[in-house]
């Protein structure tokens, strides 16, 4: 049965209420939604899902907007399901390290909540005390805190999420250990929203540590600072964030610009703070490096010049032992850009001011055949839309493994009510 | 269900004599796990060599619809590498290389039929090692380990298997070989390789495994806290928790097994003592010091009868050696008993631990615990005579019980054995009908023939429908055209 438009709407607003439905709304990605929805409550976002199911409409669910222009530019919007409503901290167990959350609660709410149990969620993509945890959980936004505590990944422990059908379906478990069934909360993270728009997250905690230093470490060439981060590795030095930050983004952060540097933070009780700085300082130092103590507010700077960056921005994943290779490839394609990103794990940002369509399509290409070479990959993390329709956003992914993430799509998506057309392969 | 002559003519040919088990004797061995309540055995047990092999073994069997069961070193616990329905078992003992080892990047590649602890091996004296430790390490493999995602008394610290698995190579149940992940970080399109680490050879067969090496640590320490009862020894982990101290380890033995232990080893854990905590922390120096302390004064605060600290590498071992030869000390108190591995929220402890007695007490069962405190696993044995009669259904009846219990205090049914044949059964309790609904969709992607080690992991196939969905809106009168 098909439904006029009006009708429709008027659907829509009967789940919602008058207040909390649109028609139109902000842009997506440069697409003009007919309708945005803020639901109250996880059954109201289910209710509207099941519609669009039913009357075959497009579903973008948004949270923060911090990540819209990830992914392919979206063909169809007809809905758009704003999650800022739904932003409770539902159950707080401090004394199990654990919290549940609505998807929309941000990671800086969140933060502020723990902070009187001197707890964390250690997620610090930039700009990552505005951004909802629901996007984060569905773009696996990370920052440099994964060198110490993995990403969305490894915190997920349990999730709720509206499938396409409009169903409300859990997977996962609230406690911190459990292996009971498929580990679908692994599935939902990273997946764009397209299997199931997230509404809460059940989330393992750490203790914040009581102390943190930080050192930048500038090197002469980018291979000493590759030896840097070869030999903290394989030391029993526990980082807690390192970095590599590129002449460029030394420069946006208002520091002493030089080819390669790394900052490093040592975080735990305080001794064992001042027992591990000289470690770094001797690691630092043979690579041969040139150390400098920073205050605690370098994280803020780095952060806030990471997040303000104005351009195309590229996630590269690459492993640890390439950082040479991978920071020369981008200098050699990208002449303007910047790199920074964990060194430790070869996750890396290259940030591109000013970009012109035409200028990067092929070195994209290039860039992407280099970092290839080891299995990683560049995806274009945000870039204005007219770029990201010619060219592939997620790069080439491997057959066999996009037949099974096809399969999964079509299988829990028949319709593409979900994210139609963004996500990897066009799902 | 014997296999076909031409089933088992394909196999010789693909594998060679030597490579496929038809006598009944030789197929004995691999009827159960180590959970010998379920009992099933295949027709033919192959020994592959290769992901080719195994692959072929998947068509063929595909081809004449046979249930294929992968095994690696059969020490699961849950009724897994078993095959109730018969077919084809695939043992993976023959596929046991490091195919790289790559410490530049901090990870190997292994096939996976190695022993969890080689890999270890081959890497300690480089200082490095592989996280996930479970007890059974010196003889489970890596591809089980990924398999069932196992933990083990360093897994609090260190996670589980899946946060240390980077990629995989699977024959799925569809016959394609799928690589995912890998070394470099950071891959786009649905995580697989998450998605596929705990599916207990239901979506297929691990062939070979990715996994992320750690650095040794620079110090570790290890105390020994005894108390009067479980419920005073469960307060004081709850307390360590608590104050922000995630120890290595952190394990708990009660006075059964100690009396067990003690029996088995020499005293190596006092007598008397109503449980023991075995914590171990590990990490640079300074910081290993500055918690042990935290947590010794933590125990006293926590009516501790006695906290000792190993002061050498010796003393270290000695403290262990009880908890290692708990399995084997089992032997002493029981002949046969019941593993319950469900999980409660760690500050729920002291909770549970108090209905576990009340439950012992109606059942007139011991109960010996020896488990992962710090995560809240608990693994009760729940002892019984299996010459008595009645005896097992009053121990089935008591694990039922906890189970519920644990559930009840939003647990989960299992923290790191997994489901198997075992628990199938209970996860309607964690579970509603949807959210089955969607595993089992998930499970026929990977495996729509329904031959990869059917009657495991999931109840039998919930009904696919409507019912859970939310309400129509009602649309304004009139409106439909
Ligand atoms: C004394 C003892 C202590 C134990 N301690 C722990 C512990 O601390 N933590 C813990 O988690 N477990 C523990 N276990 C349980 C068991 O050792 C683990 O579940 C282990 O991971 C199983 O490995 P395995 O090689 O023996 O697998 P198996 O028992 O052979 O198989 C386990 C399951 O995985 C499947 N499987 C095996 N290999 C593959 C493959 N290559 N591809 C696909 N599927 C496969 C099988 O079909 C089966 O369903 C213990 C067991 C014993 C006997």
């Amino acid at each position: 049965m098909v439904v006029t438009t009006p009708a429709l709407g008027g659907a829509l607003r009967a789940i919602v209420g008058t207040e909390h439905l649109h028609e139109g709304g902000a842009p997506v990605d440069g697409a003009a939604p007919r309708w945005t929805a803020a639901p109250a409550t996880i059954e109201q976002a289910a209710a509207l899902v099941a519609l669009a199911h039913d009357e075959r409409l497009a579903v973008v669910p948004r949270g923060s907007g911090a990540a819209l222009e990830l992914g392919h530019p979206p063909t169809r919007v007809d809905l758009v399901l704003d999650t800022r409503r739904l932003d409770a901290v539902l159950e707080y167990n401090p004394d199990d390290l654990t919290v549940s959350v609505q998807a929309g609660c941000t990671a800086g709410a969140l933060a502020a909540r723990l902070a009187g149990r001197r707890q964390i969620l250690p997620l610090d993509p930039p700009g990552w005390a505005a951004r909802s945890l629901g996007g984060i959980a569905a773009t696996q936004a990370s920052g440099p805190l994964r060198q110490r505590y993995g990403t969305m990944r490894d915190l997920l422990l349990g999730v709720r999420f509206a499938q396409a059908d409009g169903v409300l379906t859990w997977g996962g478990a609230k406690v911190v250990k459990s292996v009971s069934g498929y580990d679908v909360p692994k599935l939902m993270v990273g997946a764009l929203g397209t299997l199931g728009v997230l509404l809460e997250l059940t989330l393992r905690l750490h203790p914040a540590p009581d102390h943190e230093a930080t050192w930048l470490a500038s090197f002469r060439t980018p291979a000493h600072a590759q030896d840097c981060v070869a030999a903290l590795l394989d030391s029993t030095v526990q980082t807690n964030r390192l970095e590599v930050l590129d002449g460029r983004v030394l420069a946006a952060c208002s520091l002493p610009v030089s080819a390669a540097a790394l900052a490093i933070s040592i975080a735990t009780v305080e001794p064992a703070v001042r027992a591990q700085e000289g470690l770094v300082k001797a690691i630092v130092q043979r690579a041969p490096g040139a150390v400098q103590t920073m205050g605690a507010s370098f994280w803020k700077t780095y952060d806030r010049a990471l997040a303000g960056f104005d351009g195309v921005t590229l996630r590269i994943g690459t492993v640890p032992a390439r950082l040479v290779e991978t920071l020369g490839a981008v200098q050699a394609v990208l002449p303007g850009a910047a790199v920074a990103g964990a060194a430790g794990l070869g996750a890396l940002r290259a940030l591109v001011t000013h970009a012109d369509v035409s200028v990067l399509l092929p070195p994209l290409e290039r860039l992407r055949a280099t970092v290839g070479e080891v299995g990683g990959g560049v995806t274009v993390e945000r870039a204005p839309r007219a770029l990201r329709e010619r060219l592939d956003p997620w790069g080439p992914v491997p057959a066999a493994a996009l037949a099974v993430m096809r399969a999964i799509k079509t299988e829990f998506d028949p319709r593409g009510v979900l994210n139609p057309g963004r996500f990897v392969g066009r799902l | 269900m014997a296999l076909s002559a031409s089933v088992v003519a394909g196999l010789q040919h693909l594998l060679g004599p030597a490579g496929v088990v038809l006598t009944r004797e030789g197929r004995l061995t691999y009827e159960s796990d180590m959970l010998t309540l379920y009992k099933g055995m295949p027709d033919a047990v192959v020994l592959p060599t290769s992901t080719e092999e195994v692959q072929a073994v998947v068509r063929i069997c595909r081809e004449a619809r046979v249930p294929v069961v992968p095994r690696g070193s059969g020490t699961g616990l849950i009724g897994g590498a078993t095959a109730p329905q018969g077919g084809v078992m695939v043992s993976m003992t023959r596929m046991t290389r490091i195919l790289e080892l790559d410490l530049a990047n901090r990870c190997a590649t292994v096939q996976p039929g190695l022993i969890n602890l080689w890999l270890t091996n081959a890497v300690r004296d480089r200082g490095w090692f592989f996280a996930p430790d479970p007890s059974s390490q010196m003889v489970s493999s890596i591809g089980g380990n990924v398999a069932t995602n196992a933990g083990g008394p360093h897994c609090l610290k260190y996670g589980i298997t899946t946060n240390h698995v980077l990629g995989l190579e699977m024959v799925i149940g569809t016959g394609e070989v799928v690589s995912v992940g890998g070394k470099a970080a950071d891959r786009p399109g649905y995580d697989l390789t998450g998605t596929m680490v705990g599916n207990e050879g239901t979506f297929g067969l691990v062939t070979a495994i990715t996994v992320r090496l750690l650095h040794l640590p620079e110090a570790v320490k290890t105390a020994l806290a005894s108390f009067a009862s479980l419920v005073e020894a469960s307060e004081a982990v709850s307390a360590i928790i608590a104050a922000g101290i995630i120890p290595a380890a952190l394990e708990m033995l009660d006075d059964a097994m100690i009396g067990a232990v003690n029996a088995a080893v020499g005293k190596v854990y006092p007598d008397g003592a109503g449980a023991v905590l075995l914590i171990e922390l590990d990490g640079p120096r300074a910081e290993v010091e500055a918690q042990a302390e935290r947590v010794a004064a933590i125990c006293r605060e926590r009516q501790a009868l006695m906290v000792t600290v190993a002061r050498d590498e010796t003393e270290r071992a000695l403290l262990w050696k009880g908890r290692k030869e708990a399995a084997g000390a089992v032997g002493r108190i029981t002949a046969a008993y019941l593993l319950q591995d469900a999980v409660v929220p760690r500050s729920k402890l002291p909770q549970i631990m108090r209905e576990m007695v009340a439950i012992s007490k109606r059942h007139r069962l011991l109960f010996a615990n020896v488990f992962h405190a710090g995560d809240g696993n608990l693994h009760p044995l729940i002892c019984y005579d299996d010459r008595k009669p009645g005896e097992l259904e009053r121990a089935q009846q008591a694990n039922e019980e906890l189970l519920h219990a644990c559930i009840a205090l939003g647990g989960s049914v299992s923290g790191e054995h997994g489901i198997g044949m075992d628990k199938a059964k209970n996860l309607p309790l964690q579970y509603a009908e949807a959210d089955l609904n969607f595993m089992f969709r998930l499970r026929r992607v990977f495996d729509p023939d329904g031959l990869m080690n059917p009657a495991k992991l999931l109840p039998s196939h919930p009904a696919c429908g409507e019912g859970f969905r939310p309400a129509r809106p009602t649309l304004p009168a009139g409106t439909w055209v």
